[in-house]
């Protein structure tokens, strides 16, 4: 690794004012980041830590309150997030592998804007917000609007995730599926998470493009619909159409449409099933 | 840019001069001269290089060193008891013939210790997820499986005894 | 060691004994080159070609040389002040210590940085700039036969292998060995058969990643140097190294302690020569360790391409068999054209077939190189051959199992080569494996998107020949006992064995033999560890060690008049009059080879056979493609174990290595020949998801004649029938037949989709 500068600001303000600086990066779990970073691919001057701000823990009231700074092993053993959120304790048992859940954050996994993570589609689904500090205070962003393109985010450079606000579950079931095409335990191929509430679905397709996006023609067709196999089917073929996907090492373009069809079928069909 | 950082290393205050960019894997091997944790794939995903730091194991080759000041850092070194018997864990691997070119072994088991810790009976299906991030090339898998089911028959029924 | 001197009469052979290291392994204390940090050491950081096929026009050090703490940048010409002529190799000398006037893959080294801190100089190598003027590359085995590309200018032969010599200053050539073996008279047969079944199979390159990453530690004198090497061959290093250095063979010491994974990787020489040369550039200790990615840029396994045709009478006898197998070695030529020769003669099948053509082409091409990879060869072919044989025998609706029977190759009977068979189970094995999987019983074929099928596969292989090895055993005055061989144990269980066998002969506890490791100044030549020859070659010139050690020792009973069964520690005390003293007893093995003929034929062509079996059951997923092992059976051959439960741990093994190779890995390569996942994150292996949901192992009872009381190799043999019983089982399960490896999901699932498009 390049060496390069850690600075571990003990207040949210300094932390953007260190931020402000040519090649400066925040620095959370920093498992995406040194990876980068080992790889050659990324090469900070600066390393901003953000583990000293106090962004940790888990709060419920009605609203499912993270601080950005806490784990993801943290939000999959908590007891009122598996009460009140199930899908989020499901879907964090197959992300990536403990040593990483025990050190990476929710802000982080956030932020990175890998496409192939799984919590970005996840809580875009689930209607997530974050909460951004940045030198002109606060603003909130839901999480699908968070994403410009592949590893870049819509932040500004001396802007911080400190919150992720998910609503409440209520009657909405849920559920996030994933389809891995090398190895099972690998980046997924496609990772797909509806949610049902009412006669409402979202969708948020992941990983076979270069951002998270909600699948709109998809959500319309299956709009009341979502237990018709006919709209299943329709809403599974208009999915692999509106989806802008490009052949990768985890498939062809083609396959990978194939993968979103039987997916979101699949994943309708274990939301539906699900409890909440 | 170096500077001294204070931490507990397997039970003893220690102190090292690190600089930013180095990992805790490489400070444990040059300052401490522990080999137990050991970079292979560089990326976190092999577990070769498990170390407990405050209680939670990590990958050693993607954590910084710097960020270990004030913490409790634990590795295989210190897995043992003192007069080189083995912990269940360990004894149950070697039972078990669960290593072949042992490189893997001190994470698989740091992370056993973990898993056993967390669910004192797991079932396949736990052992199998809470171990998903350590690769054995030899692929010692079902041995390694067996093991872990042994060290908890037997932490569970050392347990029962000390009621 | 507790129990030293007791002597006891429970059998050591055949006892699971826990290995011996297991201390050291679980508590994290064994020893590898990678811990390996010596006074004043620098590290070295190789620079490598960024393109697949180049002249060297340029290569500028400046800027790297010009960061702080960057000790000496180093390129070929450099080293050519040291050796003249630095090429290396096991069959060619066609492999320089860093390139020289042309790089000839993507990921060959062209220089190294050396610095006392391995961040500099990791950081100093990027700013190392080499200019190149590109040639025309060549990727595909059998595009090499006839490219223009050509990858050498001449071909070098190393010398060492008679069927390589007629190949030395051939030009305008890839061909680095065309292997040939003619029996009956195949065209005639083919002319005449009822039914000829031809087909063509693929297999992909891959890689060894042995979790210990390739590392060598040179430290030197002016009249010696020592390597530290994690080295599945440390005889081979000192002889190659002295032949480039032009020493004397006593004044190149190589030692070698436990080994993080070998699998093949850690053969001949990989990075001793560079870090030898190094440290007698700058006269300080120099270590190099690869990283994961860098270990994809030395040693691979071979891609292939295999044309087999069958002559088949209608009621299933394989009259003739014509094969056609084209190697992928990469740049260099490493051991490939033994792949060719040593495993191409293997081709036809363990099948009793009268007429028989094989042609074998190890060929040179500009990706990384290709060797050795648990199996030499023989997964890629018994793949072709066993995918083939089930496509016949389900074309004339045979049963499978039943075809492989009346075509078997049995006992007494001339294989290809004329060699008749001994000692190779073959129809227990194929018995046995038809049992585990209750072949005959009726089995669930799923429905819906999930369908199920099941298949077997049959494999064997001759170990390879013509090999020595050496060992020696010291029985100390208390009659402990200490084991010299060069054999290195890389995960594989060596040194257990090696002392049971010593521990069986002496009567004594397992536990009382210490196994030295190899270190060419005090353990003696061994050819290598290497294609399951260890167990029988090294397990044999132990146990005569340790037979001429028990000799002299029964003769001091004599001369002392003490009784037979005196124990060993009071015949030295007897004999010196206080405990003193050591029996020293050599062995010295090399079983019996017959060169073949210019029509691969020979009476003696190995000096054992291997044999295994693979069976599954799968359920693929219609709709996606993905194929999930439920069952793997792997049954083997492996003489009489020496150690049960060792034996088990290694066709297990083997098979999930294989499951990998069969399923999903692929080094993939774009159409400039870069390497595209060279990384865990982007080049997976197996891990716990991937188990399939039982695994079932057996070792038949049986024996072989020649083998260290009764034992043979077993490392290899589980890799064997893994590919193709997973090929035969998706077709079981879904009517599609899948000829290149990897079967992964999309392969699969855009076979079903052909199919049901046709229909």
């Amino acid at each position: 690794m390049t060496p390069f500068e850690l600075a571990e600001p003990g207040t949210l303000a300094q932390a953007v004012s260190l931020l402000d600086a040519e090649n400066a990066r925040p620095l959370s779990g920093g498992t995406a980041l040194m990876l980068m970073m080992k790889a050659g691919v990324l090469r900070p001057a600066r390393l901003v830590s953000l583990r000293k701000l106090g962004l940790d823990g888990i709060r419920v009231d009605g609203e499912l309150r993270i601080g950005a700074m806490t784990s993801l092993r943290e939000l999959e053993r908590s007891a009122q997030v598996k009460a009140g959120w199930p899908v989020i304790t499901r879907a964090l048992r197959t992300l990536s592998n403990v040593r990483v859940r025990n050190v990476a954050t929710v802000g982080g996994a956030l932020a990175h804007a890998d496409p192939h993570m799984d919590l970005p589609p996840l809580l875009a689904a689930l209607g997530a917000q974050v909460t951004i500090a940045g030198p002109r205070g606060e603003r909130r962003l839901a999480v699908e609007a968070l994403y410009a393109g592949y590893l870049e985010n819509t932040l500004a450079r001396d802007e911080l995730i400190t919150q992720v606000t998910i609503p409440s579950m209520g009657k909405t079931r849920a559920a996030y599926l994933k389809c891995t095409t090398r190895s099972a335990d690998d980046w997924p191929a496609v990772g797909i998470a509806v949610a049902i509430d009412g006669d409402e679905v979202r969708v948020v397709l992941g990983a076979a493009t270069d951002k998270p996006v909600r699948l709109a023609a998809a959500e319309r067709l299956l709009k009341g619909r979502a237990a018709d196999p006919k709209a299943l089917d329709e809403a599974a073929e208009a999915a692999a159409e509106e989806a802008s996907i490009e052949g990768d090492s985890h498939g062809s373009a083609a396959y990978k449409k194939q993968l979103v069809r039987v997916y979101l079928k699949r994943t309708v069909h274990e939301a539906r099933r699900a409890i909440h | 840019m170096r500077r001294e950082i204070r931490f507990r290393l397997n039970g003893e205050a220690v102190s090292a001069q690190v600089a930013p960019h180095e990992t805790l894997v490489e400070v444990l091997r040059a300052e401490f001269g522990l080999h137990g944790a050991r970079e292979s794939c560089g990326q976190g995903m092999c577990g070769c290089c498990t170390v407990v730091v405050d209680a939670r194991a990590v990958s050693g080759c993607l954590y910084l060193a710097s960020l270990c000041e004030n913490a409790d850092v634990r590795t295989i070194e210190a897995a043992h008891a003192e007069d080189g018997g083995l912990d269940p864990v360990q004894q149950a691997f070697v039972d078990s013939g669960a290593l072949q070119c042992g490189f893997c072994t001190p994470g698989f088991v740091l992370m056993t210790r973990q898993l056993l810790d967390e669910i004192p009976d797991p079932d396949e299906d736990d052992i199998r997820h809470y171990l998903s991030g350590n690769l054995c090339r030899c692929a010692a898998y079902p041995e390694i499986i067996e093991a872990v089911k042994l060290a908890a028959r037997r932490r569970n029924a050392s347990r029962e005894e000390k009621r | 060691m507790k129990r030293a001197g007791q002597s006891t009469e429970t059998p050591q052979v055949g006892r699971s004994v826990p290995r011996l290291e297991s201390w050291l392994k679980v508590t994290g204390r064994a020893e590898y080159v990678h811990n390996l940090r010596l006074p004043g050491m620098l590290y070295g950081k190789i620079c490598r070609s960024t393109v697949a096929h180049g002249r060297i026009k340029r290569i500028d050090v400046a800027a790297a040389q010009a960061v702080g703490g960057v000790y000496r940048v180093v390129t070929g010409e450099d080293i050519r002040k040291l050796i003249p002529e630095p090429y290396y190799g096991p069959a060619f000398h066609d492999q320089p210590v860093l390139a020289l006037e042309k790089v000839r893959y993507v990921g060959e080294p062209v220089a190294v940085v050396l610095a006392a801190d391995p961040h500099v100089a990791e950081e100093a190598a990027h700013l190392v700039v080499a200019e190149y003027e590109e040639l025309p590359a060549v990727y595909d085995e059998v595009e090499a036969v006839s490219s223009k590309a050509i990858v050498h200018d001449a071909l070098k032969p190393a010398g060492t292998f008679p069927d390589l010599k007629h190949l030395k200053g051939k030009t305008n050539t890839n061909v680095a060995l065309d292997f040939r073996l003619r029996r009956g008279d195949p065209d005639t047969a083919m002319g005449k058969a009822e039914r000829v079944f031809e087909h063509r199979f693929r297999t992909q390159q891959v890689m060894h990643t042995p979790l210990e990453p390739l590392v060598s530690v040179a430290e030197s004198t002016d009249s010696s140097i020592t390597i530290h090497t994690a080295s599945q061959s440390p005889s081979f290093v000192r002889i190659e190294i002295a032949r480039l250095l032009g020493w004397p063979e006593n004044r190149v010491r190589v030692r070698v302690p436990f080994l993080g994974g070998g699998f093949g990787a850690k053969l001949y020489i990989k990075l001793e020569a560079l870090v030898s040369v190094l440290s007698l550039l700058t006269r300080k200790p120099v270590k190099i360790s690869l990283t994961m990615e860098e270990q994809f840029f030395t040693i691979t396994k071979h891609a292939s391409t295999f044309r087999i045709k069958s002559a088949v009478t209608q009621d299933g006898r394989i009259v003739a068999r014509e094969c056609e197998v084209w190697w992928n070695g990469g740049a260099y030529a490493d051991i490939g054209p033994r792949v060719t020769q040593k495993s191409g003669f293997t081709a036809p099948g363990p099948y009793d077939i009268d007429n028989v053509r094989i042609d074998s082409y190890a060929l040179y091409t500009n990706l990384p190189p290709a060797g050795a990879l648990r199996g030499f060869g023989i997964p890629q072919l018994v793949w072709a051959y066993e995918s083939h044989t089930d496509m016949i025998a389900r074309e004339l609706g045979i049963d499978p199992i039943e075809f492989r029977r009346r075509n078997l190759l049995r006992e007494g009977r001339p294989q290809a080569t004329g060699t008749r068979m001994k000692d190779a189970a073959l129809e227990k094995v194929l018995e046995r494996v038809a049992a585990l999987m209750n072949w005959n019983d009726a089995f669930d074929r799923g429905g819906g998107t999930l369908r199920r099928g099941r298949g077997i596969a049959l494999g064997f292989k001759a170990c390879i020949a013509n090999t020595t090895s050496l060992a020696a055993v010291n029985v100390n005055a208390d009659g402990s006992c200490t084991v010299y061989t060069s054999c290195v144990d890389m995960g594989q269980a060596s040194d257990t064995a090696m002392a049971q066998i010593a521990a069986e002969v002496l009567r004594i506890p397992t536990e009382a033999v210490t196994v030295v490791h190899s270190d060419t100044d005090v353990t003696p030549f061994d050819m290598a560890t290497l294609g399951s020859r260890s167990l029988f070659h090294s397990g044999n010139a132990v146990k005569l060690a340790a037979e001429d050690a028990i000799g002299k020792i029964d003769q001091l009973r004599q001369e002392l008049h003490l009784p037979a069964d005196a124990p060993i520690a009071d015949v030295f005390k007897k004999k010196y009059g206080m405990r003193a003293g050591s029996v020293m007893g050599a062995g010295n093995f090399i079983p019996p080879y017959t060169p073949p003929d210019e029509n691969g034929q020979t009476d003696n062509a190995t000096p054992f056979w291997m044999v295994g079996a693979t069976g599954v059951e799968v359920e693929v997923d219609t709709e996606t493609g993905r194929v999930r092992l439920t069952r793997l059976v792997n049954v083997a051959d492996v003489g009489a174990p020496i150690n049960p439960r060792i034996v088990e741990t290694q066709l297990s093994g083997a098979a999930i290595m294989q499951l990998g190779f069969s399923l999903f890995e692929k080094m993939q390569f774009d159409a400039d020949g870069q390497l595209r996942n060279a990384s865990f994150a982007e080049y997976k292996i197996p891990g716990f998801h991937d188990l399939p949901g039982e695994i079932v192992n057996e070792a038949v009872v049986a024996q072989q004649s020649t083998g260290p009381f009764g034992g043979k190799g077993v490392g290899e043999t589980g890799t064997f029938g893994v590919s193709p019983a997973i090929a035969n089982a998706i077709h079981d399960a879904v009517g599609v037949r899948l000829t290149s490896l990897p079967m992964n999901p999309e392969a699969v699932f855009n076979a079903i989709s052909i199919k049901s498009g046709r229909e």
